[in-house]
């Protein structure tokens, strides 16, 4: 089982490739599921290889707040940061209810990307 | 969740006479020029009300004064046609009797004087009236005499009641004076002697008891009756024009058979009614006029101040009623202003919020499309710089770096944006907690020290000590006076002041009131700083959606906010909010 720090689920194929490349370069390990499905697979395939999972809410199979709660099942430890473009104040709230650790808006910014990785390292250990 | 109006207003009693045209509300008022309903309603229900009481009593005058005219006509018209009635028949009787001596006595009984001063005794027994009876010859000589008067042996051919009395069968003179002093009349009848020759027989009439009979006439002391000769000489005394013999200043009234009545065309002051009748018996004209005259004022006088205090009563109501009148009139078109403004008033907020709500909508709609595409850039020219900076391969390559930086920058702009956008338009969860504003507001204050200390602002805080803890969103409630007190900073010049008033609204409210001396917003832009996007701001300053979020969280925090600003003066804004928010139900 090869552990990697971040396991990204997200329809946007362009922006997850180039979200695990940028963390690449800052010697983060990532790794890119494209809908729900896929990501829940690769989730129970590899129990506590991730040190933290990036999710979206609007994925093309499953909402992302049933994947949230499939991976809170599977993994009830592994933080979860919701990452999205259309979050609603309800979903930020339901997300944060089911045990998201932080609800993050599009875009970006790497930097802080990183170092609330860095924050959940440290708790991970 | 109740709503509370965005425009505060005191509402006075004729704000509709005296408000300024307000170009917003206009357009949704029913009724624009208000003075004319005012005007219209107040004629309408004086006409309608006044004038059925006005015709009345118009009416009524008239018809009292025309039935008043024709009793006094009618009242008139009797007493004269029976005052005549008597006069004739007074003369008639004497002139009979006289005839009746003369054809029945011969002529030289006649001229015995006790025997005439028998005969005058018995006509003062059987009728009365009679003074002194004589004979006078056709020379005018006086033959024989009787009566109180020592005349005999006078000559009468040169008067001139000899001179007519001889040449008719009968007799009957004027009033007048004659040898003995005292006003008399005198009637004749002419006989014949055995010899043909003409003589009269002549008695005076007395006329005191001609003047006590008229005066039986009078009904009330405003009828004057007497007796005029055809030259408009007193006969009797009159108590309007005098003694006897006196000229009455009336026209002579023209010839008739009959009794008339005439009603002479003279102000009102002495407006009157006269009778008259010429006076004839059946055998011989007189020179009387029998004259009634009744004065209008002195008989109407109960009719007519009857009537002047009928017409003061009325005039009393309809002064009452037109207050009246201006006042209900006044009240309803107040009401109907003030529920017509509210109405516009409420139309307009309407209009705004579905406005803003629609644009929200939009924005947000447009928001979320955008983040998408958005995260995208941000991550490839990210990760091109990153290619840069860690393989090192152009890092020598400023000017590439500088402009990925420029990417990520106008990025950043863009997601600060959407985020704002989406804040606007989230229908966010309330928590309500205890909050001190004074802390609160102070906590705001401390972020802009080193503004404060580097522009030269003075700042004052009031907080009135009755300002209790409120129990509300707290950070809404923080990001509301983040930033009213983030434009204000903006807004004030170098050297300007800035307060905030935290007062108490007893019992449920409290007021924050941010008031600033900068620019101030003209009066074109006040209707609209709550649109989202609307911004004065120079460029890079600000995405105009700070006053609609701010609108909108005060909205959910159940209160109010209101602006008031002259251009070159200052702002004020002045947010009220509830002591204890209600929680809402969910929709």
């Amino acid at each position: 089982m090869k552990h990697i720090d971040i396991l990204i689920i997200d329809d946007e194929t362009k922006f997850a490739d180039m979200l695990g490349r940028r963390l690449s370069l800052r010697g983060v390990t990532c790794h890119a599921c494209y809908d729900g499905q896929s990501g829940l697979d690769w989730i129970r395939s590899n129990p506590g290889a991730a040190t933290l999972i990036l999710l979206d809410l609007k994925l093309p199979d499953i909402y992302g707040t049933q994947v949230l709660a499939y991976i809170k099942e599977i993994d009830p430890a592994v933080p979860v940061f919701i990452i999205t473009g259309h979050g609603t104040r309800e979903d930020e709230t339901a997300c944060l209810a089911m045990g998201a650790s932080e609800f993050i808006h599009k875009p970006v910014n790497i930097d802080q990307l990183t170092t609330l990785l860095n924050h959940a390292r440290g708790e991970r250990k | 969740m109740k709503r509370q109006p965005l425009i505060i207003k005191n509402q006075r009693w004729l704000d509709f006479l005296f408000h300024r045209p307000n170009i917003h509300l206009a357009s949704f008022q029913t009724i624009s020029n208000y003075p004319r309903i005012w005007i219209i309603s107040i004629l309408i229900l004086a006409v309608t009300s006044l004038s059925p009481l006005v015709m009345a009593t118009f009416i009524n005058n008239r018809l009292i004064h025309k039935s008043v005219d024709a009793e006094l006509v009618l009242q008139t018209d009797r007493v004269t046609s029976n005052a005549k009635r008597s006069m004739r028949f007074f003369l008639e009787e004497r002139l009979n009797a006289l005839r009746f001596i003369v054809n029945e006595l011969p002529y030289y009984t006649l001229i015995d004087n006790q025997h005439l001063a028998k005969i005058l005794s018995n006509l003062k027994l059987g009728f009365g009236g009679f003074t002194d009876l004589s004979i006078i010859d056709a020379d005018g000589s006086q033959i024989a005499y009787a009566g109180p008067f020592n005349l005999e042996g006078k000559n009468y051919k040169t008067q001139s009641w000899f001179t007519q009395g001889i040449e008719q069968d009968s007799f009957i003179s004027e009033v007048f004076t004659g040898y003995r002093d005292i006003p008399h009349i005198i009637i004749s009848v002419r006989s014949k002697t055995a010899y043909s020759r003409h003589f009269l027989l002549r008695a005076t009439l007395d006329t005191q008891r001609l003047m006590d009979m008229l005066s039986s006439y009078k009904t009330n002391v405003h009828t004057d009756i007497f007796l005029l000769n055809h030259s408009g000489i007193l006969q009797t005394p009159s108590t309007i024009f005098g003694k006897v013999f006196t000229t009455a200043p009336i026209n002579i009234p023209a010839f008739s058979d009959t009794t008339q009545v005439i009603t002479p065309e003279t102000n009102k002051e002495n407006a009157s009614v006269i009778g008259y009748s010429y006076i004839d018996t059946e055998a011989v004209t007189t020179p009387f006029i029998l004259m009634v005259h009744k004065k209008k004022s002195d008989v109407m006088g109960t009719w007519l101040n009857l009537g002047k205090t009928f017409n003061w009563i009325i005039g009393i109501c309809c002064l009452v009623m037109m207050v009246i009148i201006t006042l209900v009139s006044t009240f309803m078109v107040n009401q109907l202003y003030l529920a017509d403004q509210a109405k516009a008033e409420t139309m307009l907020k309407m209009e705004q919020s579905q406005q803003l709500a629609c644009i929200g909508q939009l924005s947000a709609g447009i928001a979320h499309e955008i983040n998408n595409p958005l995260a995208l850039i941000n991550e490839t020219a990210g990760y091109l710089k990153d290619l840069y900076q860690y393989t090192g391969e152009h890092r020598s390559d400023k000017e590439i770096t500088e402009l990925l930086d420029d990417i990520l920058e106008a990025v950043s702009r863009c997601g600060t944006i959407t985020s704002q956008l989406l804040g606007f338009v989230r229908q966010f969860d309330v928590q309500i907690s205890s909050v001190n504003v004074e802390k609160l507001i102070n906590g705001i204050l401390s972020f802009h020290k080193k503004e404060t200390e580097y522009k030269g602002i003075h700042v004052t805080t009031m907080i009135a000590p009755n300002v209790p803890a409120i129990e509300t969103d707290r950070g809404k409630l923080q990001q509301i006076l983040l930033n009213l007190i983030n434009n204000a900073f903006q807004a004030i010049e170098a050297n300007g002041c800035l307060d905030i008033m935290v007062s108490h609204l007893p019992p449920k409210k409290i007021s924050i009131e941010i008031k600033d001396t900068g620019c101030g917003i003209p009066e074109e832009n006040l209707k609209r700083i709550h649109e989202p996007f609307f911004s004065t701001k120079k460029e890079k300053m600000g995405t105009g959606l700070g006053l609609s979020i701010t609108y909108g969280l005060v909205k959910k925090l159940q209160g109010t906010i209101r602006v008031e600003s002259s251009a070159g003066i200052g702002t004020i804004f002045t947010v009220t909010l509830p002591v204890k928010m209600q929680k809402e139900e969910k929709a």
